[in-house]
């Protein structure tokens, strides 16, 4: 049997605050989860529910007035909590990349891809503008654009969407990142450019051997590129598993609620089931599980205490008093 | 890009004469020159008064004096002033008048800017800090502040207590008095407080304006995405941010500087400053029509180089925004 790869990410008990006007605002409260080497994990949750404030925490670039404020995060056996700005600069782009959600506001629009690429190579290895150049351009043969001479010296508000996020995927990895931090990479994009970018960023994670964490709130995004999935809600993993496991066997409740949101060409005109209530006020979330106030199978114990993530069974991790009546026959939600 | 001016220069050409006729009747209607001319003097005679109406060709109808003006103008000449220094030709006026605003604009253009900008950006990097609220306390104040009051109470303190400063004019009058005897010395000794308080009222909005926009920027994704990608924070804010932010900043500068070139008429009419603005204010004051004329066109002519300026400037700082 192989053996069992290293995690190259594993987050603990992270808490990330936001001190706003109208109160603090718990945006992720206590996350624990990791990434194995080349594996992609898959983070799915509603808007909302602190996704991006726990890949920005990693980077430690949480927009103010956020404010990381418990935790640890090991990446490569070193805690980069610990380390200090300057430290982590060299960390930021090269060895954990991030792609945000919308290309079109995360290229800077007075500057040409050319010069935004070339500073991001420049600031990491130490080479020449020319030779930048001749990277940059690899880089977009690499994320397959078309006569990448000409087109890298365009200015972003010349390029279609589909065409900014392959530069803003050529930007990421200019450096070879071994992590890689896709923050709802294809939700900007038409449909059927959501499909190639999600291909392309498949094929490129098994040549360069990175991992990924892809942020979605898509369930059909992660089951096709996702090898392991943590679902969030408001601010909390309520369960992680391998994909096929979360498919197939959901045991939290919101995880299959959020399952039979799903939209399917086999339904014969059902109603779309739907989470009824809203994601809580992260200011004063709901008591014990964050999920109590939306749950079907919510009981006294739900309401009382935080439930811990705990393994129920191999590799599967549920945060739910009730998880093990669920096991095995899933109770229908009515 | 030639065509481009070339365009805009032919669009300047209806607005030019629009401006030219509005000033044109409206100091007509303000009053009668020789009346104003000749009403200290009591010997004289209603005949007198008509040969000099005749003689300034204010007989004439409206229009019939607009063409007259008009010919004259497109052979560069502007006329000669009714009431100033013996009948002067309005373009050796001006020329005589504009240096000296120009230099007090330009200094304190450039000194304004050189202050505010940075102050600005740290404003908006330590936003709701002790230092951000007394920037942007300090600015509220310049701005709320009349130039003539803040242009008083500067030469009060630092002219009349103090004695640091001349209080008005831009040279002393006995060369003696020269500051280690060099007439530029003196020149730059005059202009320091104009100038301190006319940097002090431009500085003033463009530092709030440099941090508002700072601060809609420092929003933006691409600043994010360039911290996530190991950029210093030098580089995040002074080239990726900064460039962004300055978009505003060139607009409010390019509308300034039209008016600016016009002269600050508060702030040189304050310290007795003979630039453009206090003449155009004499002349008004005098009804003098070919000098207020004279100057409406070279005001003109300026604001609207200074816009051509302003959109090539833009072309340069902002992409989006280049002609093809």
């Amino acid at each position: 049997m192989l053996m069992a790869p290293k995690e190259i990410l594993k987050i603990e008990n992270l808490t990330t605050h936001f001190y706003t006007w109208a109160g603090v605002v718990k945006a992720v409260d206590g996350v624990s989860l990791e990434v194995k080497e080349g594996e992609t994990l898959g983070l799915v949750g509603e808007s909302g529910s602190g996704k991006s404030v726990t890949a920005l925490s990693i980077l430690r670039i949480v927009p103010r007035p956020g404010r990381i404020i418990d935790g640890k995060i090991i990446y490569k056996g070193e805690n980069l909590l610990e380390k200090t700005e300057s430290e982590m600069e060299k960390i930021r782009g090269k060895e954990i990349a991030y792609i945000f959600q919308d290309p079109a506001t995360s290229l800077n629009p007075v500057f040409s891809v050319a010069d935004q690429l070339i500073e991001v190579i420049r600031r990491h290895q130490n080479v020449t503008k020319e030779e930048a150049l001749e990277k940059a351009i690899e880089l977009f043969r690499l994320v397959e654009i078309a006569d990448p001479e000409i087109k890298i010296w365009s200015y972003p508000h010349q390029l279609s969407g589909g065409m900014k996020q392959r530069m803003a995927i050529a930007r990421a990895l200019s450096c070879q990142p071994s992590l890689l931090l896709a923050d709802e990479p294809t939700t900007n994009l038409d449909v059927t450019i959501q499909a190639q970018i999600l291909e392309l960023m498949k094929n490129l994670k098994k040549k360069l051997g990175m991992s990924m964490i892809l942020i979605t709130h898509d369930m059909g995004v992660v089951a096709g590129v996702a090898d392991r999935i943590s679902v969030m809600y408001a601010g909390r993993i309520c369960e992680s598993a391998g994909t096929k496991t979360i498919f197939y066997n959901p045991l939290h409740p919101y995880t299959r609620a959020l399952l039979e949101a799903v939209p399917n060409i086999a339904m014969k005109r059902e109603k779309l089931k739907i989470i009824p209530g809203a994601i809580p006020n992260l200011v004063s979330p709901p008591s014990g599980c964050r999920f109590h106030p939306r749950c079907d199978f919510a009981g006294p114990a739900c309401v009382s205490a935080v439930p811990p993530l705990v393994e129920i069974e191999p590799e599967h991790y549920v945060a739910c008093v009730r998880a093990k009546e669920f096991s095995g026959k899933l109770p229908s939600r009515s | 890009m030639l065509r481009y001016v070339i365009r805009r220069i032919i669009y300047l050409i209806p607005l030019f004469f629009g401006i030219l006729i509005i000033v044109f009747v409206a100091s007509r209607i303000a009053g009668n020159p020789v009346q104003l001319m000749t009403v200290q003097n009591p010997h004289i005679t209603a005949e007198a008064r008509q040969r000099l109406t005749e003689y300034y060709g204010l007989d004439k109808p409206l229009y019939h004096q607009f063409f007259i003006y008009l010919a004259e103008l497109f052979q560069g000449d502007l006329g000669n002033s009714y009431a100033l220094r013996g009948g002067i030709a309005v373009t050796t006026l001006i020329g005589d008048y504009a240096w000296l605003t120009f230099e007090l604009q330009l200094a304190a253009l450039f000194l304004s800017l050189l202050i505010a900008i940075p102050v600005g950006i740290i404003s908006a990097k330590k936003q709701y800090s002790k230092l951000d609220v007394t920037v942007t306390t300090t600015s509220l104040l310049g701005t709320c502040i009349p130039v003539f009051y803040m242009g008083i109470i500067a030469i009060i303190i630092f002219a009349y207590f103090l004695g640091w400063f001349p209080a008005g004019g831009a040279h002393s009058i006995l060369p003696e008095r020269y500051p280690f005897g060099s007439y530029v010395l003196d020149e730059l000794w005059h202009m320091a407080l104009p100038t301190a308080v006319l940097t002090f009222a431009t500085l003033a909005p463009v530092v709030l304006l440099v941090r508002s926009s700072m601060l809609e920027v420092l929003r933006q994704d691409y600043i994010l995405a360039a911290r996530a990608s190991g950029l210093s924070e030098r580089s995040v804010i002074y080239k990726h941010a900064l460039r962004n932010a300055l978009i505003p900043v060139v607009t409010y500068v390019g509308l300034y500087f039209g008016a600016m070139l016009a002269g600050a008429p508060v702030t040189e009419t304050v310290f007795n400053w003979p630039g453009v603005g206090r003449l155009f204010v004499e002349a008004t004051t005098k009804l003098d029509f070919p000098v207020i004329m004279g100057i409406t066109v070279f005001i003109t002519i300026m604001t609207l180089i200074a816009n051509l300026i302003t959109d090539i400037a833009y072309g340069y700082i902002d992409p989006r925004i280049r002609f093809e």
